[in-house]
């Protein structure tokens, strides 16, 4: 019964969502009185794959951010590894009144809700990191540019999985 | 028709909370008042319908959010704390400066820190990402957050979590942004010329689902 009731919502929002990926082509001009939802600011968010195996991943092209070029360096002085690969990679406006999710992969994501300006600088968040249908870790913090949160995830092949996080500077 | 004292001592009784002679006296009473006693009798099995309907020890309603939200509170509380006594300290100090000689040495000090110190040699409290709380629903997962002062990073380490088997393929994406739909309650994830990488959605356990568009047929 519940696997029927699954299968048809899976259904109906696939069935939205290709129907708009569908009806992309013709699109119709953006109404005026459309507003962009309020944001508190902007993430990037990574799937990196900590690993001393240099030809573990292959070399796809994928750069760390202007703002965090020491990113490996700062990851190496954390996790015990040699290489730090990205795997995926997500930069998401934090919306002020909705939910905002930071998905680089499938397999591990982050739902990131906002309470606000932080005094000081940076944003209240609630972090819920995922792995797939699991929550793995809550958490309230205060996130601040320059300083990036490392989630240190499960150990994967000969190496550890991280989630990073950090803050846009503000443009 | 029980008259109100008597419905109050019906109660009194009920919960135990008569000496011996108020129950000998309200006992006596009960004997030889059957309406009173057919009340009483009443109330006690509901009494007793109740108990074995309820569960002793309920859980407490969403108590992960109800625990981050209290340490949440404590961490803004220390905060507030720490600022007020360093106001109080900072405004001590600003009598000295009232002293003319004392107010240009200071100064001088303060030049010198100025040259000194290079802007990005020491963090400040207020540039480092703070972790308030934590929570990990598996009790085998320990979290350990931390300050990293040599990465300036925070770190959430979450030990004891099962590895992934090494044969599992981990899929990335490269997103630039999304689009909600709150009709469907989703959210596509969008590429970096725009088009859809992934749709997420939540199902009725208000669990997410991710839904691979760029693995489509």
């Amino acid at each position: 019964m519940s696997r029927c009731i699954v299968s048809l919502f899976t259904a109906v929002v696939l069935a939205g969502a290709f129907g708009s990926v569908a009806s992309a082509q013709p699109a119709p001009a953006p109404k005026s009185s459309s507003k962009a939802p309020a944001t508190d600011g902007q993430v990037w968010g990574a799937l990196i794959y900590a690993t001393d195996d240099g030809s573990a991943v292959p070399d796809d092209g994928t750069t760390f951010p202007k703002e965090l070029s020491d990113l490996e360096g700062r990851l190496g002085k954390v996790f015990d590894h040699k290489h730090f690969k990205i795997l995926g990679q997500h930069t998401q406006d934090i919306l002020r009144e909705y939910e905002s999710w930071v998905v680089p992969s499938r397999d591990l994501f982050l739902k990131v809700d906002s309470n606000g300006p932080a005094e000081g600088g940076g944003i209240h968040l609630h972090l819920q990191f995922w792995q797939g249908e699991q929550v793995l870790v809550k958490s309230d913090a205060v996130l601040r540019a320059g300083s990036p949160l490392f989630i240190g995830g499960p150990k994967w092949r000969d190496g550890q999985l991280v989630f990073v996080l950090a803050l846009q500077a503000e443009h | 028709m029980k008259t109100p004292p008597e419905d109050h001592d019906l109660i009194r009784w009920l919960d135990g909370e008569m000496n011996d002679a108020e129950r000998a006296a309200f006992e006596t009473r009960l004997n030889a008042d059957s309406q009173l006693k057919a009340e009483a009798e009443s109330m006690q099995k509901l009494g007793e319908r109740l108990r074995s309907s309820l569960p002793k020890d309920r859980p407490m309603p969403h108590a992960d959010f109800f625990n981050s939200q209290i340490q949440v509170r404590i961490a803004q509380m220390e905060l507030d704390e720490e600022r007020s006594s360093a106001r109080a300290s900072s405004a001590s100090w600003t009598e000295w400066f009232r002293l003319p000689w004392l107010a240009a040495a200071a100064a001088v000090v303060v030049a010198m820190v100025a040259i000194v110190s290079r802007p990005d040699s020491r963090v400040a409290a207020s540039d480092v990402t703070q972790v308030l709380s934590t929570y990990a629903p598996n009790p085998d997962v320990v979290v350990r957050g931390y300050e990293d002062a040599d990465a300036h990073a925070t770190v959430l380490m979450l030990d004891g979590l099962p590895d992934l088997p090494a044969d599992q393929k981990i899929v990335g994406y490269d997103v630039h942004g999304s689009r909600a739909d709150k009709a469907m309650a989703s959210v596509t994830l969008l590429g970096s010329d725009g088009q859809p990488l992934v749709v997420l959605a939540k199902d009725s356990r208000d669990q997410p689902r991710v839904w691979d568009l760029t693995t489509r047929g």
